[in-house]
């Protein structure tokens, strides 16, 4: 392994070719997973903002608020389970917004109960914005935005982090969002007593799997984490199917890429192999030191890729949802390392067969 | 106990209709502390002898014990073993691995399997260097190196694990006469100072006077060579 390392401190020009082929993989897949993040996060913002509780769906929904209604007769029966705090409606319509300087822009307004770690509690009269409506339209708190096709003005209470669902998204207590609904879609408005969603406030010390499967368990009702409810969203399975589709097929250039790379290498210094075979060296020494080769030139391409992707997305205009999250670098940074490794060992066949008596010729 | 036992090794090239014997049944024994010459034409099946002895290649047919050990019976792994602590190989065309220092190409016998680069591995190969005359040159690459020095570099290798025999493949085929007289002198005090044995390969005339005994192969079948011993090699066609 040491001669390896030695041969990539000593002669670094001979592995250029395929580091930087690695760094320019590299920046494809942190932006390509930028992308499918910053598509996710822009779309999943309130079940986001849900994180810690439970939503409650009627059973046929699929986990789709638009799908599901629930009565009050299950929000009550929800309540009497043993680990459940609070319940609370959740009801959400696609509409628009005209702020004070006139432009109109889609957002989806929605209606809740219960406060969260994100979202503070149901203003009586006002509405919660998210940030997004903010920073791109300049709302701010004590502005009155009119709601709707029958132009419900509603004044901005508080601001919030961003939490869009494809636009922007207002929040207005339950009773306020009926109002609106009624003035202004009265068809889409569910009956009295009905909300789409459920919000389940756990017990202190309550274990939210656990508690999930015991509400699932009554009749006609699912309910799931926040996480669970954004990957019933179809817009979220879309995306990710075709980026992570993307993704894997970038992986499986990576590693055609390092064991093409290895190939050729290994095909040059097949005199050098039987030399060091002759000298002692197992198969197993030789593939270590290609494998620690093909780590290590792995490893520099990560760091060299972040740093060109962190420049790149900051290149890109502002409104691309493009979002580099720690998770998705370090997935990454895992995957390639795992993925040169791999891709490294296909020279093994080619070593194994290496004939030591060839250093004498 | 010879350092080296042959006998009745056979090596066959090829199969069925393209069958090529390269040795004839050969019997050589080499006694410890003797270095032996061993000549012959191009194709006369020394080089194949020199890498059937080394564990390069497997006989034929035959027993090859080298320091009491059987090596017909090792698998891969045990031969790669015994490679690197039993023989000792300088090779024609010296092949030091070009991006590490002389000392290094020193160490990298230590460097495979259980082995261990550790202070005394490090103190050896420094001691081998100074012996070698190469003390000051310890930290440059083989593109840095003259011939002779490459040879010598190659010659410390050889030693570095202390093997019980050397095996050297046309040591002076590529240099000049001084400098292959220099080499072949350097080879056989370093050589018999430790007293080991080796077999030195050879259709170097100049070379044939540093060997206690002189062989000669011709088509694979060994004999005496017209002024040496040979008292140890016979052959069996």
């Amino acid at each position: 392994m040491r001669i390896g390392i030695k041969e990539l401190l000593r002669q670094p020009g001979r592995f250029a070719s395929v580091g930087v082929a690695l760094t320019v993989l590299v920046v494809l897949l942190v932006v390509l997973g930028g992308f499918l993040d910053g598509l996710e996060l822009n779309q999943t913002g309130p079940y986001r903002a849900h994180e810690g509780r439970l939503l409650v769906f009627s059973e046929q929904s699929e986990n789709l608020i638009q799908r599901s209604e629930l009565d009050q007769a299950q929000s009550a029966q929800l309540a009497e389970v043993d680990g459940v705090a609070a319940v609370g409606g959740l009801d959400q319509i696609e509409s628009t917004a005209s702020a004070s300087d006139g432009e109109i822009v889609d957002i989806v307004l929605f209606g809740y109960d219960l406060a969260t770690d994100v979202i503070p509690s149901p203003p009586t009269e006002g509405a919660v914005v998210d940030g997004a409506l903010a920073d791109r339209n300049g709302v701010a708190v004590g502005d009155t935005l009119v709601i709707g096709p029958s132009s419900e003005p509603v004044i901005v209470d508080a601001v919030v982090d961003d939490l869009s669902q494809g636009s922007p998204t207002v929040w207005v207590s339950t009773d306020r969002w009926r109002e609106i609904v009624e003035a202004g879609n009265p068809a889409a408005l569910p009956p009295t007593g009905v909300n789409q969603a459920l919000v389940i406030e756990p017990a202190s010390g309550a274990a939210l799997d656990e508690l999930a499967a015991e509400l699932s368990d009554l009749a006609d009702v699912t309910a799931v984490t926040a996480g669970e409810a954004i990957d019933a969203l179809p817009v979220v399975q879309q995306q990710s199917a075709t980026f992570e589709a993307i993704i894997g097929l970038t992986f499986v250039v990576t590693l055609l890429v390092v064991a093409l790379f290895f190939a050729l290498i290994t095909l040059e210094r097949v005199g050098l192999y039987a030399v060091l075979k002759a000298l002692g060296a197992g198969t197993k020494d030789l593939m270590a030191g290609i494998s620690a080769q093909a780590v290590c030139v792995s490893v520099v391409a990560l760091l060299l890729g972040f740093g060109l992707s962190v420049v790149f997305v900051d290149l890109l205009p502002a409104d691309l949802p493009v979002r580099l999250v720690p998770s998705r670098l370090a997935q990454i940074a895992v995957g390639v390392v795992v993925t040169a490794l791999i891709g490294s060992l296909f020279s093994l066949r080619r070593v194994l067969r290496i004939d030591p008596a060839e250093a004498i010729g | 106990m010879p350092a080296l036992e042959m006998s009745q090794v056979r090596k066959v090239y090829g199969s069925d209709d393209q069958q090529v014997v390269a040795l004839h049944d050969v019997d050589l024994t080499v006694d410890d502390d003797e270095m032996l010459i061993l000549v012959g034409p191009s194709g006369s099946g020394k080089t194949t002898l020199l890498t059937v002895a080394g564990a390069l290649l497997r006989p034929t047919s035959g027993s090859i014990k080298v320091g009491g050990t059987e090596i017909t019976d090792l698998d891969d792994r045990q031969l790669a073993r015994f490679r690197r602590d039993q023989v000792g190989f300088v090779f024609q065309s010296v092949n030091l691995v070009p991006f590490l220092t002389a000392r290094e190409n020193l160490l990298v016998v230590r460097q495979f399997g259980d082995a261990k680069v550790d202070a005394r591995a490090k103190k050896r190969a420094d001691q081998l260097l100074d012996e070698l005359g190469l003390g000051g040159r310890g930290h440059s690459l083989p593109s840095q190196l003259s011939g002779g020095q490459k040879q010598r570099v190659a010659i410390g290798r050889a030693l570095m694990n202390e093997p019980p025999l050397v095996l050297v493949d046309e040591p002076t085929s590529a240099l000049d006469s001084e400098l292959g007289k220099q080499v072949m002198d350097l080879l056989r005090r370093e050589i018999k100072d430790r007293g080991v044995s080796a077999i030195v390969v050879t259709h170097d005339e100049r070379v044939l006077d540093y060997g206690d005994r002189r062989v000669r192969i011709v088509d694979g079948i060994l004999s005496s060579a017209p002024d040496a011993a040979a008292a140890g090699a016979t052959s069996h066609p």
